[in-house]
């Protein structure tokens, strides 16, 4: 990267710092709410330029193993599912939708209850 | 805005010969796709609060018209289910909108606060019994009433799904899954009936003394009524307490109690959990439909940017239920 500091993550982190410390007491109540969903848009974000590609890419390896391909993608799998090339009981296969919807959650909403869950 | 909107609201209500005074006119936090406020009006008897509940005009595709919720609500309430009590009705023609005004009912409903506050603590305990007693009375309306309500099987509702979500050329290998997983499940031999469509905390008004008032009937049709029963069901509507199974706060079999003190209707608990994915995957696509507003740019929302990256919550939650056990 050619950019200076702070990063993309330092700054979006500077503006989540401003809006809770020096925003949030200052808005009516209706647009508090708007004001948290606004917050956890940039945590988002955050997540995802930090850990997206680790995430995506252990999905795609193992998908590339299921499939035995160099390539694959989220089509590729999705296809696979709905032309009913691959047994739906199929034990690597509830694998793999696992795994993707741990990691896609792991950036979206880690405190979601469900994926809390599966982590203990 | 809001002095406009005083004018529109004082020229309804005194078609409806109610005279007085409008104040405190407030926007409520709301649903993602419909106005609410908040408003007092002082006549020369004494002061009354109302709710303005006001749509955009422009149905979603599972959404029914406004003014049409406040239809179904009269209907209701004269069969004995709690509903508020509708004092006007606006067609999208009237410079109000498609709209209606309804009397205010104490209480509170918002979920995390109903969950989390002591003072709700022992509504709690019976909520469960509650919400299915009133479901059960929901459906057990004339469906002859509602000739204006769209009429959806349980196939239909999935291929509506599907394909909605299909036309979004967003590929969810878990959604694909789920479509072939619904198509081959049972939902129930039952009589169609009037569903509610989004039976749950946020969408039902809680007092000290327990269920007082049933709201949000946008997603109301007819149907197969044992849908209302999956959907409080759903981790979607949880909101954090996932170990109890009903909206939050409640066990299936006080559920089913309560909707058998009203419904002969036997539910079995493999039929909930079949509609339990079959809502955790409509609350999906209702996410996709949301951001999709956003994304095509008809509305600029961040709320319904945001409910974009909510799908993921649904995923986890149809993996948890079809291959990990999960409740």
């Amino acid at each position: 990267m050619i950019f200076d500091r702070p990063s993309s993550v330092e700054l979006l982190k500077a503006v989540s710092f401003f809006l809770d410390e020096k925003i949030k007491k200052e808005v009516p109540p209706h647009l508090a709410f708007k004001l948290r969903i606004v917050e956890n848009v940039l945590k988002i974000v955050c997540r995802e330029i930090e850990q997206g590609d680790a995430l995506s890419e252990e999905v795609i390896n193992d998908l590339k193993k299921l499939i035995n391909s160099d390539i694959a993608s989220l089509e590729d799998l999705a296809n696979l599912i709905k032309e009913q090339k691959i047994d739906l009981e199929d034990q690597d296969l509830q694998n793999i939708l696992v795994k993707l919807s741990k990691n896609k959650i792991a950036v979206d909403n880690p405190n979601y209850s469900t994926y809390k869950k599966l982590l203990d | 805005m809001s002095q406009d909107l005083e004018k529109v609201l004082s020229q309804k209500l005194s078609e409806e010969s109610i005279a007085g005074e409008i104040f405190d006119l407030e926007p409520l936090t709301g649903g993602a796709s419909k106005e609410i406020w908040k408003f007092e009006l002082k006549t020369k008897a004494q002061t009354e609060k109302y709710i303005l509940r006001r749509g955009s005009g422009i149905e979603g595709p599972l959404a029914i018209k406004t003014s049409d919720e406040a239809k179904i609500q009269k209907i209701v309430k004269s069969l004995g289910a709690s509903v508020p009590e509708i004092v006007s009705v606006s067609s999208l023609e009237e410079p109000l909108g498609d709209a209606y005004i309804m009397k205010f009912v104490e209480g509170e409903s918002i979920a995390r606060k109903i969950l989390r506050d002591d003072e709700y603590k022992n509504a709690l305990k019976n909520l469960a019994f509650e919400c299915g007693e009133s479901i059960a009375k929901i459906h057990q309306a004339d469906i002859s009433e509602f000739p204006f309500l769209p009429r959806k099987s349980v196939s239909d509702q999935i291929n509506d799904l599907y394909n909605t979500y299909v036309s979004f050329n967003q590929h969810s290998p878990v959604f694909e899954y789920t479509y072939l997983w619904l198509k081959e499940q049972s939902f129930g031999e039952i009589n169609d009936s009037l569903v509610h469509g989004d039976f749950r905390l946020g969408n039902i008004i809680v007092s000290q003394m327990g269920l007082e008032s049933i709201i949000d009937w946008e997603l109301a049709h007819i149907g197969n009524p044992l849908q209302d029963l999956g959907w409080i069901c759903g981790n979607s509507w949880r909101f954090g307490n996932t170990d109890k199974v009903v909206g939050g706060f409640g066990n299936i079999e006080d559920l089913l109690d309560g909707y058998n003190s009203i419904s002969e209707y036997k539910v079995d608990t493999k039929t909930v959990r079949a509609w339990q994915v079959f809502g955790t995957f409509r609350w999906g696509v209702i996410c996709l439909i949301q951001a999709s507003a956003h994304l095509t740019g008809s509305v600029n929302s961040v709320e319904k940017a945001a409910i974009g990256r909510r799908v993921s919550e649904t995923e986890i939650d149809i993996v948890d239920l079809l291959f990990l056990g999960g409740k």
